[in-house]
């Protein structure tokens, strides 16, 4: 059977580690920060949002925090989720696979402009 | 009324998802139906969810929680060993006849292999077609020729023990000779191996011998004995060897191209260590048509490091064009490789100095141990001749192959050194005695005796440096 594996890191689960960075959310302010930080081209749907998140529960890059409400979204109490140190150095690491490969591409010249 | 047709798509995902997320599916569905209004923010909600729905229901289907399900059923069945229970209904009747059949499949399988592999027992020589042709390094392992129908008196099939009779080595010797005088590359020599081998065997010295493999051995030093060429060898195969050896097929080659992909082309590890060392585990030098692009990638990110570290441990050999890749890194302008399997040619030299890269003035540590080979020993030699790095661990395979395989019969060939590649560092190269490293510590200790080296050099470049300075501003 199949074990949910995050080698190499999805795109989405990426984004939802990155999202996490600097405060705590619940899912819909999870899937509003990755559309803000894609430009709106990556829009979360819950089912991809919530088996990320559960992969990432699981594998303690992500941990729940508690049960509250968001007072601009109504009286619903809501599961908040924040990164775990060992999320964050995976955050860095893919950072820093993605940097490398953007050195490649500068260095092979299919980037316009010195800097992306 | 939209609301409950998403609470109804919910349902087609499986329980455990259902149960565990369900609420908060729906909840971020009203969040969004409540910021996203107006007919296209609908449409494109609409869009999204159902495009959402054809990625994660399939993948959700895939994965299975026994931990979480089976968790609560061992609590339920208390202490003592428990089956875990995936699901809550049992099994259907179709589903246990079919598991039952598929068992029943797997096990006369098994059989079937382990019969086969009987069949195969006892094979160690290098396959032919790993000699022949190209210029990969041979890998050491044992490998298997590929079993064909038996064509002459030689072929024996099912691993039966057999004893050679004296026709048979006269047979083998006749074609022995006939392959030297024909392709090796010192004609003189060529006369007078064959000569000394026919000489042993109308002397007797062969008669005793009736066992395949030792016969071999048996040639190998009596050629060896007029010409001291490790490079000369007569192998024996107990599996009869094929007629004609095919070259790589595109099946073989797409197999080779996935399972690189699957491997990251046996970059295992790209990482910085401490105080800015870089680390390469390296498990091959794969085709460079294939990994070019991942050897880059790899050397790019390691670029920035003020020293680096080549762990070829479990390295084992392959190609001398990714060899010459990764050696022009470490030079800032071409430099001549030495590969005993080929004359020297423009290929010969690295491709130095790579635009924008940082390395070639860095101190370089190779790992090696006592399977480091064939290609990995190539890396090693040359590095450590040019003085371009330190080898630390252990003394290499040994493992050459510069001969091009010639057969004789069903059961036996051999090696022949058709080229002869000048060596610029010394009279012998690294075939059967291996590479010593300058620093010898067991193979598990490399990595932390070479991050120490790189540690206290860098240190010393350091004080060097600030002296320099100071001395500079007085």
């Amino acid at each position: 059977m199949p074990k949910r594996k995050l080698d190499p890191l999805p795109s989405a689960a990426f984004q939802i580690l990155l999202a996490l960075v600097g405060e705590d959310l619940h899912g819909y302010g999870i899937m509003r920060q990755v559309a803000q930080q894609t430009d709106s081209r990556m829009r979360l749907g819950p089912g991809t949002l919530y088996s990320s998140i559960h992969t990432l529960l699981e594998e303690k890059f992500i941990e729940e925090v508690d049960l509250r409400e968001d007072a601009k979204l109504g009286q619903e109490r809501r599961r908040y989720y924040r990164l775990t140190s060992a999320g964050r150095k995976l955050a860095r690491s893919e950072a820093e696979r993605l940097a490398g490969l953007l050195r490649v591409a500068r260095a092979k010249k299919i980037l316009r402009g010195d800097y992306v | 009324m939209s609301e409950k047709i998403y609470a109804w798509l919910l349902r087609l995902y499986p329980s455990h998802f259902r149960e565990a997320y369900g609420n908060e599916a729906l909840q971020l569905f009203r969040d969004r139906a409540r910021d996203e209004k107006g007919f296209f923010p609908s449409l494109r909600l609409w869009l999204d969810l159902l495009a959402d729905l054809a990625i994660s229901i399939p993948r959700e289907y895939g994965y299975v929680q026994p931990a979480l399900i089976g968790a609560s059923a061992q609590h339920r069945l208390g202490a003592g060993p428990a089956f875990y229970i995936l699901e809550g209904a049992s099994p259907r009747p179709g589903a246990l006849l079919l598991g039952s059949v598929l068992s029943l499949l797997a096990l006369g399988a098994f059989w079937v292999l382990l019969n086969q592999a009987g069949s195969y027992a006892g094979i160690g020589v290098r396959a032919p077609g790993q000699m022949r042709g190209d210029s990969r390094f041979a890998q050491p392992q044992a490998t298997q020729a590929e079993p064909q129908d038996a064509t002459s008196a030689t072929s024996r099939a099912g691993g039966e023990v057999f004893k050679l009779d004296a026709a048979e080595r006269r047979r083998v010797i006749d074609g022995a000779v006939a392959i030297l005088k024909k392709y090796y590359i010192e004609r003189d020599n060529a006369q007078k191996i064959g000569d000394a081998l026919l000489v042993h065997e109308k002397s007797g010295d062969d008669d005793a011998v009736t066992d395949g493999a030792d016969f071999a051995g048996l040639l190998t030093r009596q050629m060896r004995d007029v010409s001291p060429d490790r490079h000369l060898t007569l192998d024996y195969s107990q599996a009869p060897l094929p007629q004609h050896p095919t070259g790589p097929t595109p099946e073989g080659l797409a197999r080779y191209r996935e399972a690189m992909q699957q491997q990251n082309c046996t970059f295992e590890t790209v990482e910085i260590l401490p105080r800015n060392i870089g680390y390469l585990k390296l498990n091959s030098f794969p085709d460079v048509s294939v990994c070019q692009s991942t050897a880059v990638a790899a050397m790019a990110s390691l670029n920035r490091a003020d020293a680096i570290i080549f762990d070829l441990r479990d390295n084992r050999g392959g190609e001398p064009a990714m060899v010459a890749l990764m050696a022009a890194y470490l030079f800032d302008h071409p430099e001549y490789l030495y590969n005993p399997r080929e004359n020297t040619t423009e290929q010969s030299w690295t491709q130095s100095p790579i635009p924008g890269n940082r390395l070639a003035d860095k101190p370089v540590y190779v790992l090696t141990s006592n399977t480091t080979y064939s290609g990995a020993e190539q890396f090693s030699y040359d590095l450590k001749m040019l003085k371009r790095a330190t080898l630390v661990g252990e003394t290499t395979g040994g493992g050459a192959h510069s001969g091009v395989w010639h057969r004789i019969d069903d059961h036996f060939g051999m090696g022949i050194p058709e080229t002869k590649a000048i060596n610029p560092f010394s009279k012998t190269d690294w075939a059967e005695i291996g590479v010593e490293p300058d620093i010898k510590v067991k193979a598990a200790d490399g990595l932390v005796t070479a991050e120490k080296l790189a540690q206290s050099k860098l240190q010393k470049q350091q004080g060097l440096r600030s002296s320099r300075v100071t001395a500079s501003r007085k």
